[in-house]
């Protein structure tokens, strides 16, 4: 790659080069898989987020006892629940919360996951020994029973403390990572030789060595952001996520440990399954391809 | 008072080991190193992997820690407290030997070159990029290709880059280590001759790390020859060269390829020689641990890791 | 190694100790505390005062942890309010329940990984090896709780094939042969739904490892010796790529923890990850503290027992 440019090198004016960004782009449009994927993930996050800014949350939410279990039917196209509230805005409403909390927690743990991981592996030694003890009491904690407790304890639960909870046991993995390519990366020249231009540590964290980190921290979000979807959907399944009156996806499966709805009234959580099912599948696809395009390797094209 | 004065320089790594991870012993990386520098001058230090010599250069410039002794630039001791010598740093400043990692890839040229000056200069957005382009066309670089990543340039270029990088803010002192070991030979000499150039354009002193005799003696005024983090004989080029008075580095120098083919036979009969007595009289050189002895002056400019005895 | 081995000792201690005052800062945080759940809420403040004072509730902190630590190392627990009987008492049997869940699922997990995992690398890129990789692709996108439904909805409701809940049939006589039998028939559902979706990790973990070892340089000297491919895979690769395997089951444990909570409160199977529901949703805190404690500590004597055993079979991790 280095030496195709080489003889232009001198002649060329002011070029810019491809960006990681195009390099991504490129590989997943070749990548069919990852193409529709990502085709299927915008169009159904506009389209959830477009229809609920119409759709009215209390509305969907209130208790119809004229329509409880209705199967689908052209008034109710995916049918009630057993409060008579509509499937379909529910399941509207449900995903977009679900992707907006598995976004919001991707996104609290990636921040915190890197800059401990940075820190923990640029100073290396001591300071990294504590550190990553920590990470490893926090990773052995029966996390899905802690994060219960804490959710059924917390007084004024909403759902900014129940994204807080989970990223408080989340950030260990992305943290890990992180942490152990720093630890390689500052002992290359170039973070080197920034100390020798006087470089504090800190600009050297965050503007030398955290760029080229920059792949693999996109890569590790895209896939924990399914792992975060899967999570919240299972805490809402058994109760201790979204409350009913805030629909998500998980809410609406864990009317289906009810066995008289798992059993007989199906409509009301086999769309949910399904699309929680098409949504981790999709976010995985996409995370997969960027891994490709971001490891020169295993890149198709 | 030197330009650069280096006494009993010791940089110990620890060995760590046990339950407790405690420390049980040290690498005596570089162990009681000595030497000085005249301003404008080109010093060489010279050793296998492993003897050290990397090591001295990365402690002098502060990227190692220093297990005791003194480094002084221009007067000032440079082991003492980081803050004050904070300004005195900018006076030194280093060339790698792997211009591919040395230059983060994810930077263009302008946010390398311009790196030390957003440190120490506060220029604004328009003299930063002139001061830049300034910089690479002193380096024969296009002003252009600012915008460009590192590796759109070849092995040489980049190298021209990292000397673009390490001139920027004007410094006294270059530690260069190993700067072209990792270029094409056809592109070594050029590299080496540009640094001959810059150095009388700009009155630089460089600290000339290398393991290439033939190098060294293109480039240095000063030589000293290190072993397992000592010295083992230290002179001007011609006393190294010509006189050479320690096994080791008589076998060193002995090792210098000769192109000429008349002299082949000629040649390989010396290093065989060489060879021969460094076998022979390896334990007359070396301590019982195979170090080199202390430093002793057979002539103003001379000096010889030789044995106590008469 | 023995080093190894006594200074990962060293960090569990702490790690347990971590735990226990976690746990106990959650149980502070609970609302209502030991008295609550043991006494009639009719009776006078100032004697539910006096009691407090008794019991050592209104000590510091520290005091009140020292107590609670060294009675729950006696094995006193506490009581639970819900079934007024001491917690220990309670946990016993559901530990026993959940244990066989657990040993159940590890087997069908390596019933499936291995021969999968095996083929899959031996053959890669053919038709079978294509299948199973598909397989495994589903099964990381696929939630477990969510495939667990559906298993009990199919197998369960619609072919009515397996008991869809309980962990015994209701009228059995304990130590029959029909009770074992009852036993192991209410374990094989849940069990094969939550093997078959944690199965997936082994199986892929297998199937590079095999195919990584396939293209080593002792691997081709093992051919070019003459050896059948049969020995080379028995004796070469299979050693070399089964052994982590085996050791990462304590590792495993955490996971089926986390399992067992989707699993056991979709089956409605009476083990701890129900017990643990249930009490969170009465509120009945005592229990809920046991379980976090004693599943904890599981966990962390699994990642112990994993790491000994890994640095037996494989050196490299002891100069960590």
């Amino acid at each position: 790659m280095a030496n195709a440019h080489v003889d232009t090198a001198q002649t060329d004016t002011e070029v810019k080069t491809p960006s990681t960004w195009s390099i991504i782009w490129r590989e997943i449009v070749r990548d069919k898989v990852a193409l529709i994927s990502l085709i299927f993930l915008v169009g159904t996050t506009g389209f959830v987020y477009g229809i609920s800014m119409f759709l009215e949350q209390s509305e969907i939410v209130t208790v119809d006892l004229f329509a409880i279990n209705e199967a689908p039917s052209e008034q109710f196209w995916l049918g009630t629940d057993y409060g008579g509230r509509d499937i379909f805005g529910q399941l509207i409403i449900g995903t977009r919360n679900s992707l907006s909390i598995g976004i919001l927690v991707t996104l609290m743990t990636g921040v915190i996951g890197v800059v401990y991981g940075l820190v923990s592996g640029y100073y290396g030694g001591t300071v990294d020994n504590i550190m990553m003890r920590i990470v490893d009491f926090f990773l052995i904690l029966p996390f899905l029973m802690i994060v219960i407790v804490f959710v059924a304890i917390v007084p004024k639960y909403s759902i900014w403390s129940f994204s807080l909870i989970m990223t408080a046991f989340l950030w260990m993995g992305i943290a890990r990572l992180i942490r152990s390519k720093a630890l390689q990366e500052r002992e290359l020249d170039y973070a080197q030789a920034s100390k020798t231009l006087g470089t504090s540590n800190f600009k050297i964290m965050f503007t030398q060595v955290l760029p080229n980190l920059s792949s693999l921290i996109i890569v590790t979000m895209t896939l924990n952001l399914a792992a975060n979807i899967g999570l919240e959907s299972g805490l809402s399944f058994l109760g201790f996520g979204f409350p009913e009156t805030t629909p998500s996806l998980g809410t609406l499966l864990g009317y289906a440990r009810n066995p008289q709805t798992l059993e007989f009234h199906w409509w009301v959580w086999v769309p949910a399954a399904v699309l929680i099912f098409l949504l981790m599948l999709a976010v995985r696809n996409v995370g997969e391809a960027l891994k490709r395009a971001t490891d020169a390797r295993q890149r198709r094209g | 008072m030197g330009f650069l004065e280096v006494n009993d320089l010791k940089v110990h790594f620890p060995i760590r080991g046990g339950i407790l991870n405690r420390k049980i012993g040290a690498i005596r990386a570089v162990d009681g190193v000595s030497f000085s520098i005249e301003e404008g001058k080109t010093y060489g230090l010279v050793g296998e992997s492993g003897s050290g010599k990397t090591t001295t250069g990365r402690a002098i410039i502060g990227l190692n820690h220093i297990t005791s002794g003194q480094v002084m630039f221009e007067g000032k001791d440079l082991t003492s407290k980081k803050s004050k010598t904070q300004h005195v740093r900018k006076d030194i400043q280093m060339i790698f030997q792997d211009p591919y990692s040395s230059l983060n890839a994810k930077k263009r040229v302008l946010d390398i070159v311009a790196e030390p000056l957003r440190n120490y200069e506060k220029l604004t957005k328009i003299e930063e990029k002139l001061r830049v382009q300034e910089l690479l066309e002193q380096v024969g670089l296009n002003p252009e290709s600012i915008l460009k990543y590192p590796h759109e340039f070849s092995g040489g270029q980049r190298q021209r880059i990292g000397i673009a990088r390490a001139i920027a803010l004007k410094p006294k002192l270059i530690i260069a280590d190993e700067p072209v070991s990792a270029l094409d030979v056809s592109v070594q000499a050029q590299v080496l001759n540009f640094m001959q150039e810059i150095q009388k354009e700009l009155n630089l002193t460089y600290l000339f790390i290398s393991h290439d005799l033939g190098i060294v003696k293109h480039m240095c005024d000063d030589i000293g020859i290190m072993y397992k983090g000592r010295y083992v004989e230290e002179g001007t080029k011609q006393d190294i060269f010509n006189n050479p008075q320690h096994i080791y580095t008589k076998r060193l120098v002995a090792a210098i390829p000769d192109i000429d083919p008349q002299n082949r036979q000629k040649q390989k009969h010396l290093r065989d020689e060489v060879q021969m007595e460094y076998q022979q009289y390896y334990n007359d050189y070396f301590d019982n641990e195979g170090l080199a002895y202390r430093l002793r002056n057979i002539s103003d400019s001379h000096l010889v890791a030789l044995p106590e005895k008469g | 190694m023995w080093k190894f081995i006594v200074r990962r000792l060293l960090i569990t201690l702490p790690q347990i100790v971590l735990l226990s005052i976690l746990v106990f800062v959650m149980a502070q945080m609970m609302p209502g505390d030991a008295l609550t759940g043991l006494i009639d809420p009719n009776i006078d403040p100032a004697a539910i005062e006096e009691q407090r004072e008794k019991m050592g509730l209104n000590d510091p902190w520290y005091i009140q942890y020292g107590d609670w630590i060294s009675s729950a190392l006696q094995g006193d627990l506490g009581q639970s309010f819900r079934f007024k009987m001491p917690v220990t008492d309670l946990v016993e049997q559901r530990l026993i329940n959940s244990f066989w869940l657990g040993l159940v699922t590890l087997i069908f997990t390596y019933i499936i990984a291995i021969p999968l995992g095996i083929t899959s690398g031996r053959y890669n890129d053919t038709m079978r090896d294509q299948l199973i990789t598909g397989y495994t692709y589903i099964g990381f996108a696929t939630p477990l709780f969510i495939f667990a439904l559906v298993m009990l909805w199919v197998g369960g409701f619609q072919l009515g094939w397996f008991p869809t809940g309980g962990s015994v049939a209701p009228g059995l006589e304990p130590g029959t042969f029909e009770y074992a039998l009852s036993k192991f028939q209410h374990l094989l559902l849940p069990g094969l739904s939550m093997a078959l979706i944690t199965t997936v990790n082994t199986v892929q973990y297998l199937r590079s490892e095999i195919i990584d070892t396939k293209q080593k340089d002792f691997i081709v000297t093992a051919r070019a010796k003459g050896a059948s491919e049969s020995r080379v895979y028995n004796r070469h690769i299979l050693r070399n790529s089964l052994l982590p395997i085996a050791a990462y089951f304590g590792f495993e444990i955490t996971g089926l923890i986390g399992g067992t909570v989707f699993i056991e409160t979709i089956y409605s199977y009476p083990g701890m990850g129900l017990l643990f529901m249930d009490s969170v949703l009465q509120r009945d805190y005592s229990v809920v503290t046991a379980v976090v404690l004693l599943f904890g500590i599981a966990s962390i004597l699994g990642a112990l027992l994993s790491d000994i055993i890994l640095s037996l079979v494989d050196p490299r991790i002891r100069i960590k």
